[in-house]
């Protein structure tokens, strides 16, 4: 880099360039010189989250959210416990949507009553997190929000918000904030792309 | 339906419908029928559920939460929704395909329609558990702990925090699975 600069700076010093170009020419090599390092950063290998596994979520009577999740997404509970029960997306054997690994197994919710601060794997008791994942969104299958709204009235779902064109929001037992959307609800639609998904993420 | 059915039975006996016009009011009362049944157990068992669609994720610094997530978890950050405030982390099959993602925003940005964080809610999800495929105990703890990470949890199931203190879990298939509890 110091020798492409001073040779700038004698094309500079020598006429051969502008001042301008001068300046043009070692920001762009300065940014690049940056944005290869930033790259290089970024590509350190990480771990390759293929799916969620399960969604821990802790509440005061875990088999009322339990039912509820139930009743609106049609989930079976498995391997109840005295504190704890799964709700798979699905039934045994098979594979999530999207994923053809043998390895990545059906999603599912766990509903647990425990302390808040119960501890993470063997650790120590759970720190307490200065973030909060505020609401969770479903992918479901044929999703229309009229028919869903219609469907959540049918089973005594309350105060259903729309959530733009393609999902709706709904509270669940304990007050914690469910969005039902459909497939067309993705990462990368953005405001050119309304059309074909929500823009209410 | 039983009555229906015999009631073209008899009208093709008598030669009053063929026998194409015979199958085919057979074929649209069957299709009618389990259109109807189909429908109505839409309404009374809830939901076809197809995964996680997406979890949004509010922290005080969502930029320190995106780089992160991309480290670790190789999360790809949509550029195009990346506003300032919030970035869309990509991660598993493609978008519109079960692919799903993390919302990582700044307090201010919540979702019109969401009512964003309930201090209220009696509830919370104290952690989410990603599945990494072709899991290698050794590469797995390896590759955390080259991020500065520390590690709890059990072979196959793992825990660490990120930035912001919240339970990050990263599990094999074998380890973490509803049918094995």
């Amino acid at each position: 880099m110091e020798g492409f600069v001073a040779k700038q700076v004698h094309d500079y010093q020598n006429g051969k360039i502008s001042r301008r170009r001068l300046v043009e020419i070692l920001t762009f090599a300065a940014t690049t010189a940056y944005a290869g390092k930033s790259a290089g950063a970024a590509e350190q290998p990480g771990l390759n989250a293929a799916l969620v596994n399960h969604v821990s979520y802790t509440c005061p009577d875990f088999r009322r959210a339990a039912d509820w999740y139930s009743m609106v997404f049609n989930l079976d509970q498995v391997g109840a416990t005295a504190r704890d029960v799964a709700l798979p997306f699905g039934k045994k054997g098979e594979k999530p949507y999207g994923v053809s690994a043998d390895d990545v197994p059906l999603t599912h919710i766990i509903c647990r009553t425990r302390s808040r601060d119960a501890s993470a794997g063997n650790g120590p008791p759970r720190r307490k997190a200065n973030a909060v994942i505020d609401h969770i969104a479903f992918t479901v299958a044929d999703f229309d929000r009229e028919r869903a709204k219609a469907q959540l009235a049918a089973v005594g779902v309350k105060n259903v918000r729309d959530g733009g064109p393609f999902s709706v929001y709904v509270d669940d037992p304990f007050g914690y904030e469910v969005q039902i959307a459909g497939l067309g609800v993705t990462a990368i639609c953005g405001a050119e792309a309304r059309a074909t998904c929500s823009d209410n993420r | 339906m039983e009555r229906f059915i015999a009631d073209l039975v008899q009208g093709l006996d008598s030669g009053r419908i063929d026998r194409r016009e015979f199958c085919q009011a057979v074929a649209l009362a069957a299709a009618v029928y389990g259109a109807g049944d189909a429908a109505q157990a839409q309404v009374q068992r809830g939901f076809k559920i197809i995964g996680i669609n997406h979890m949004s994720y509010t922290c005080p610094d969502y930029a320190k939460a995106r780089d992160w997530y991309a480290s670790v978890l190789n999360m790809k950050s949509e550029g195009t929704r990346d506003d300032g405030k919030r970035a869309n982390l990509m991660f598993g099959p493609e978008p519109g395909k079960g692919g799903s993602f993390l919302v990582a925003r700044n307090p201010s940005s919540t979702a019109s329609g969401s009512a964003g964080v309930k201090p209220g809610a009696e509830a919370v999800i104290d952690h989410i558990c990603y599945t990494i495929p072709n899991w290698d105990e050794a590469r797995v703890r390896a590759t955390l702990k080259a991020k500065g990470l520390d590690v709890t949890g059990r072979d196959g199931s793992l825990h660490v925090y990120d930035p912001f203190d919240y339970d990050v879990q990263i599990a094999s298939a074998a380890e973490e699975n509803a049918f094995r509890r």
